[in-house]
Parts: C-alpha cells; structure tokens; sequence
C-alpha cells in the first residue's frame, strides 16, 4: 500500500464511522481497533493500547486517540486525515441537526431514541475497554492496574490524570 | 413537563468575539486532562455565563443523542451560533486541533524514548489503567442511567457483538438501533394504553 492509498483507506473507514458514533468516539473504537489491527494490521494490539493511554495523558477531548492512530499509521498527514474524517462527517451533522432536535425537545420520538440509545451506547463503551484491557493486560498485575482504575473512576470523584500517574508510576515499579 | 427554553440563548452568544471563542475553548482543551466536559462546564457556566446549568445539561444530552466527540458536537453548537459555520470551526480548533498538535508532539518525544525500559513500564502501567477508566466510565454511566431490561439486553448485545465477537460495528449499530427503538415505542404504547 501506498501512503495514498492508506490516507484514502484511513479516510473512507473513518468517515463512515464518524455518523454512528453515538456516546462519542469510544463508541467506534473497538472497530477502529478491529481496522487498524486486525484487518490491516498496521500496529499491534498492545501498541493500541499505548497510543490510547498516550491520548489520555495529553489533554483534551477523548476523541484525539483517532489523531494519534492516524499519526502512527502515516505521520501528520494520517493525523490530519484521520481526524478530519471521524469528526468531520459527525460535526456537519450536528451543525445541521442541532435546531432540528432542539425543536423536538419535548417530542415523544426524540425522548424514545434517546432511551433506547443510551444503553447501547453504553455497550459499546463497556466493548471499548475491553478491547483496551486485551491489548494492555499482558501480566497479572496489569490485570491488577485495570480493575483498581475501573473501580476508582466508577466510585470515586478522582481525577482520571491522576490514576494513570499513579498507574505509570506502579508500572516503573515493575508492577504491569 | 418542563417548559421548553431555548439552548443557547442567542444573545449571549451572539454577542461572543471571536477571539473569547477561541480563547475560552481552547482553555477547555488545554486544560482538560482525562476529560473535556467538567472544564467545558466550568468556563461555559461558571466563568462566562453563555448557559446556565440546565441549559448546559439539557445541550450535553443533545450532543449525546448526536453522533459524534460530545465535546466537539458541543464547540460546533455553541460556535455556531455565534459565528455561524466559522465559529464552529474557531471553537473546534480551540478545543480539538490545537490540543491534538500539542500530543502529536508528546507522542514524538514518546516515540524518542520508548526504547528505555522505564519508559516503556511507565506506559504499560498507564495503558493498563487507562483500559480501566474506559471500562469505569461504563460503569458509572450503567449506575447512573439504570435502564429497564429491554435496554440492558440491547446494551449486552452492543458488548458481545462488538467487544467480544469484534463483529463489524456498522450493522451491529443498525440493526441494535431498529431493535432498541422498537422496543421503546412498545413500552411506550404500553404506558399509554394504561393511562
């Protein structure tokens, strides 16, 4: 493949999932993953879960892991792509449908949609770290690292920068 | 029924500069380690006053509903109207782009050291983590909402399709969709037929 070829690739894939992205970009990525692993195989699982930890050091939206894919799989140019492409499509959409479904506020369809895309979306989030925890998880200790920021994020009010802090630190300790 | 209020009030946010745009999304950006939206909160309501709380959680739901970054879908919102079509890309850039060069540059400067092994542990400690705050956010959203059973069926079904089979997520999606809606409507009929 081309550089091309992969931009173009990148920028078709990406595209079409930017308008089912619903509950935001970790709602894609196992697909994302699923792409750029196991269909292309443009970089290993554990490498995934790298590049999305690096994403959640850097601050800012979720949704720049996609930027950070790109980059990895062709540099810049794949970053701008990939970026372009997974929130591009969604975003001409919201600008559009925003006064649409803003006037269906008190409508009984929006009300039913959004009940019945909550959990979905949900499902795909759950899915999402999953795919995360097969990639990361190579040691029980690892294992470990997953389920402590699992429970601290679900119960506690904690910054999550401070447990992935906490977690790199434990991992130079020879903990992951 | 709550009354209906308009989101986004237009005068406030007509009357936003370009520059403020910019400047109050990219603090978002900036300063949002490990998520966006409580600093989206906190310069939208708190510091300038574009929306009040209710506004602002009634525009969060919406850019849930959306497909799409919710805080992207958010800058896209509130910079259109302000600026129209080149507001939201002003609000987009001060929220995605610019935080997205600044880790293009923290991953480079990763990818220069990866070959220490501290680095390298750092990173697979965080990585591990990192799976977990995803999995925590999961959890904390299941907690919060608590659907009914129709809905933990359709979100199961999400999981196993698409985490465990890694079947691919576009019909997946589809068809959970047609499904989710149509058992909503029925529960809904259901209600109404009671009444």
């Amino acid at each position: 493949m081309t550089t091309t070829e992969i931009l173009i690739e990148i920028a078709f894939r990406f595209a079409t999932l930017s308008l089912v992205a619903i509950g935001g970009i970790n709602a894609i990525l196992p697909e994302i993953h699923r792409v750029v692993v196991d269909v292309e195989g443009w970089m290993s699982s554990a490498e995934f879960a790298e590049l999305f930890a690096l994403a959640q050091l850097s601050p800012g939206p979720n949704a720049m892991i996609v930027a950070l894919v790109g980059w990895k799989v062709t540099g810049v140019a794949g970053a701008l792509v990939a970026t372009l492409a997974a929130c591009g499509p969604s975003s001409v959409a919201c600008y559009f449908a925003w006064a649409w479904a803003d006037r269906l506020r008190q409508s009984k369809l929006r009300a039913i949609v959004q009940r019945a895309l909550a959990p979905i979306a949900i499902g795909l989030i759950l899915a999402s770290g999953y795919t995360l925890a097969l990639g990361a998880d190579r040691s029980p200790g690892a294992v470990a690292l997953t389920i402590v920021a699992t429970a601290a994020l679900a119960f506690t009010r904690i910054n999550p920068f401070w447990i992935l802090l906490a977690a790199g630190a434990a991992g130079v300790a020879g903990l992951a | 029924m709550s009354t209906p209020v308009p989101v986004a009030a237009p005068s406030t946010l007509a009357a936003i500069s370009r520059r403020t745009l910019f400047a109050s999304f990219l603090k978002m950006g900036l300063l949002g380690f490990g998520g966006v939206l409580p600093w989206a909160r906190r310069v939208i309501v708190d510091e300038r006053r574009w929306l009040d709380d209710r506004e602002f959680a009634e525009l969060i739901g919406l850019c849930q509903v959306l497909p799409g970054p919710n805080v992207v879908n958010l800058a896209v919102i509130i910079g259109s109207r302000s600026h129209g079509p080149l507001g939201s890309l002003i609000a987009v850039t001060g929220i995605l782009f610019v935080p997205a060069g600044l880790m293009l540059l923290i991953a480079t400067f990763y990818a220069s050291v990866a070959h220490e092994p501290v680095a390298r542990n750092a990173i697979a400690g965080a990585s591990a983590a990192a799976a977990g705050l995803i999995l925590g956010t999961a959890v904390r959203l299941l907690l919060q909402t608590r659907p009914p059973l129709r809905g933990l069926l359709t979100g199961a079904a999400a999981f196993i399709a698409v985490g465990v089979l890694q079947w691919p997520l576009l019909w997946v999606i589809v068809v959970l969709i047609v499904v989710g809606v149509a058992a909503e409507w029925r529960a809904s009929r259901a209600v109404d037929a009671d009444r």
